[in-house]
């Protein structure tokens, strides 16, 4: 019998293996990676209880079409990023195994208190891939900004425990609609978790070990933090914002607007960048903060493609830019100038990936864009959608100039960038990906925002 | 009331973090963030006049006021989690005052 625990277990119990023998540490990191993945198309859903205390006693882990989509992008992601980085960093397959035990953990937990715990296991595993970067004061700055967040997220969750008495996520939201009590009390308490987890998905204003980390990232840390991190944190975040949050009043006001400027600030600062790297890295930003915003305004289902879309775009970039810049020696816009008419291929795959983010139709981006705009029209938010629309030009003008840059050699003889056969046919895969589900959108409309199920279960649990 | 005097030490830790350039200096801020948290949970339990949330042959009547064990037992995973963040706080200093020779801040750069 399938059961979801052992997607996070048996991370674990490997990262716990691979240390006894540094041979068969990498082997078993792909092993386990690859069977996560197949374990996550046929997971069970449902309510699955730990050690036979029955809902809403013990740890639970919840899966739904939600988790289940997270468990998919996450893993997949991973073991790409896993292959593709096997043999240069060896020594990190422990650690990726517990980063792995730490993201399913978040994915698939229905304990508030779990998550935190989960928050932290895979937080410190992020410590130490970004310390391949062999800038140890950027990794450092990483540390403090997280275990201050994970710190404000528990000291949130303790005054809920105080308020309500369990630590169960469905028991807190039923607990709260059952208490009807006013919404100001709960303002501090949410907004502190909010901030929590807002440093983790690179939130502005919590975001500043952003740069530090991703600027000087690799072929591992990179694609990690901004493909597979931010998605999973991402859809841990949307799930407490449209559940538990539902942000109203005042705290809605505060929310948007500083989402709003993440949004405007981050394309601003790409705009102004002339280091590829760094291009990406304001760019992520900028993303995480539309989807949040989207999470706010309860479009579920399109935040969920727009994360699975700059999951796959965001790493596939990452990886080519990270694996010039080896060669290189930096990914300054000019030292990479040509990058692309020497390889046609992985140049074809960026740009797929880059024309997606910015929303050009025939790509996946632009089948999700133009649709969480209309839903956003239809609740009237037409600022929001102003900003959104405003912020894609930018997005255009410099992607585009970025894309010139990097298919136009200049007149001098650069000397050719290699890309390994293994980099064509994965990143090749991941932009066809993003091609068709841009002009075959049909299997994207069979889901609606009752993906996440836990309003429905909590009915069902309660009241019959 | 011991809510209060674990805030302030939130506060005070925070206080270090913001205005502290040293490394080893900003890690003990970042425990006593740590511990005032501790303290907080701690006292969400706190029941005046409670008892050890444990039956036993005197102590075995439901009626009996027990102090809430779920915080210990929050508390107990937070100090491990907390131990494992300082010891790899620690290292990165190591890391850092190896690479760079010195453990100020502001005397490092890595743009």
């Amino acid at each position: 019998m399938m059961n979801p625990i052992f997607l996070i277990a048996f991370p674990l119990l490997a990262a716990f293996l691979s240390i006894l023998s540094k041979k068969l540490a990498p082997v078993l990191l792909l092993l386990i990676a690859l069977l996560n993945t197949v374990m996550a198309i046929f997971i069970p859903m449902g309510i699955v209880g730990i050690g036979g205390f029955s809902f809403p006693y013990g740890i639970n882990l919840y899966v739904d079409t939600y988790a289940q989509i997270g468990l998919l992008l996450v893993n997949g992601l991973f073991t790409v990023i896993a292959i593709l980085n096997i043999k240069k960093y060896k020594a990190y397959s422990s650690v990726l195994l517990v980063a792995l035990t730490g993201l399913n953990g978040l994915l698939l937990t229905g304990d508030l208190f779990n998550l935190f715990v989960f928050l932290e296991i895979s937080g410190i595993a992020a410590y130490l891939i970004t310390s391949s970067n062999k800038k140890p004061l950027s990794t450092f700055h990483y540390l403090v900004m997280g275990s201050v967040g994970s710190s404000l997220y528990l000291f949130g969750l303790i005054i809920l425990y105080s308020m309500f008495g369990t630590l169960n996520f469905m028991d807190m939201i039923h607990q709260i609609q059952v208490a009807s009590i006013d919404y100001t009390d709960l303002i501090l308490p949410f907004f502190m978790m909010f901030v929590g987890l807002g440093v983790e998905a690179k939130l502005l204003p919590f975001n500043s070990w952003v740069k530090g980390v991703l600027k000087h990232s690799n072929t591992l840390s990179g694609p990690m933090v901004a493909g597979v991190y931010a998605a999973a944190i991402s859809l841990v975040l949307g799930r407490l914002i449209h559940n538990l949050f539902l942000f109203e009043g005042k705290l809605y006001l505060v929310v948007v607007v500083l989402l709003v400027f993440g949004i405007v600030l981050g394309e601003a600062m790409a705009f102004a960048s002339d280091d590829v790297k760094e291009i990406l890295l304001y760019s992520s930003i900028s993303q995480a903060c539309i989807t949040a915003l989207l999470f706010v305004h309860g479009v579920i289902i399109w935040a969920v493609y727009l994360i699975i879309a700059n999951g796959i775009s965001k790493t596939l970039m990452f990886l080519v830019t990270n694996r010039a810049e080896e060669q290189t020696g930096n990914a300054k816009m000019d030292s990479l100038q040509g990058l692309f008419s020497n390889n046609k291929v992985i140049g074809i795959a960026f740009t797929i990936a880059a024309l997606s983010v910015i929303g050009m139709p025939l790509f996946a981006g632009f089948v999700i864009k133009l649709n969480y705009l209309t839903v956003l029209a239809h609740l009237d938010q037409l600022v929001v959608i102003a900003i959104i629309l405003l912020s894609s030009i930018v997005e255009g003008i410099y992607f585009i100039r970025l894309l010139i840059k990097l298919w136009y050699p200049k007149d001098t003889d650069i000397e050719p960038i290699k890309f390994h056969l293994s980099y064509k046919i994965i990143l090749g895969l991941m932009a066809a990906v993003l091609l068709v589900f841009g002009t075959y959108s049909a299997p994207l409309n069979q889901l609606d925002n009752s993906i996440d199920q836990v309003s429905e279960e909590i009915e069902v649990i309660f009241h019959g | 009331m011991i809510q209060y005097a674990a805030i302030l030490l939130i506060f005070i830790g925070l206080y270090g973090l913001l205005t502290n350039r040293n490394i080893i200096k900003i890690i003990i801020s970042l425990n006593i963030i740590e511990i005032g948290l501790n303290i907080f949970i701690i006292s969400i339990g706190f029941v005046f006049d409670g008892i050890a949330p444990i039956m036993t042959s005197v102590n075995n009547s439901s009626a009996l006021i027990y102090v809430d064990p779920v915080p210990q037992a929050l508390v107990l995973t937070a100090i491990v989690i907390g131990v494992g963040t300082t010891a790899l706080g620690l290292a990165l200093a190591k890391n850092i005052h190896s690479k760079y020779k010195t453990l100020e801040i502001d005397e490092v750069e890595e743009s």
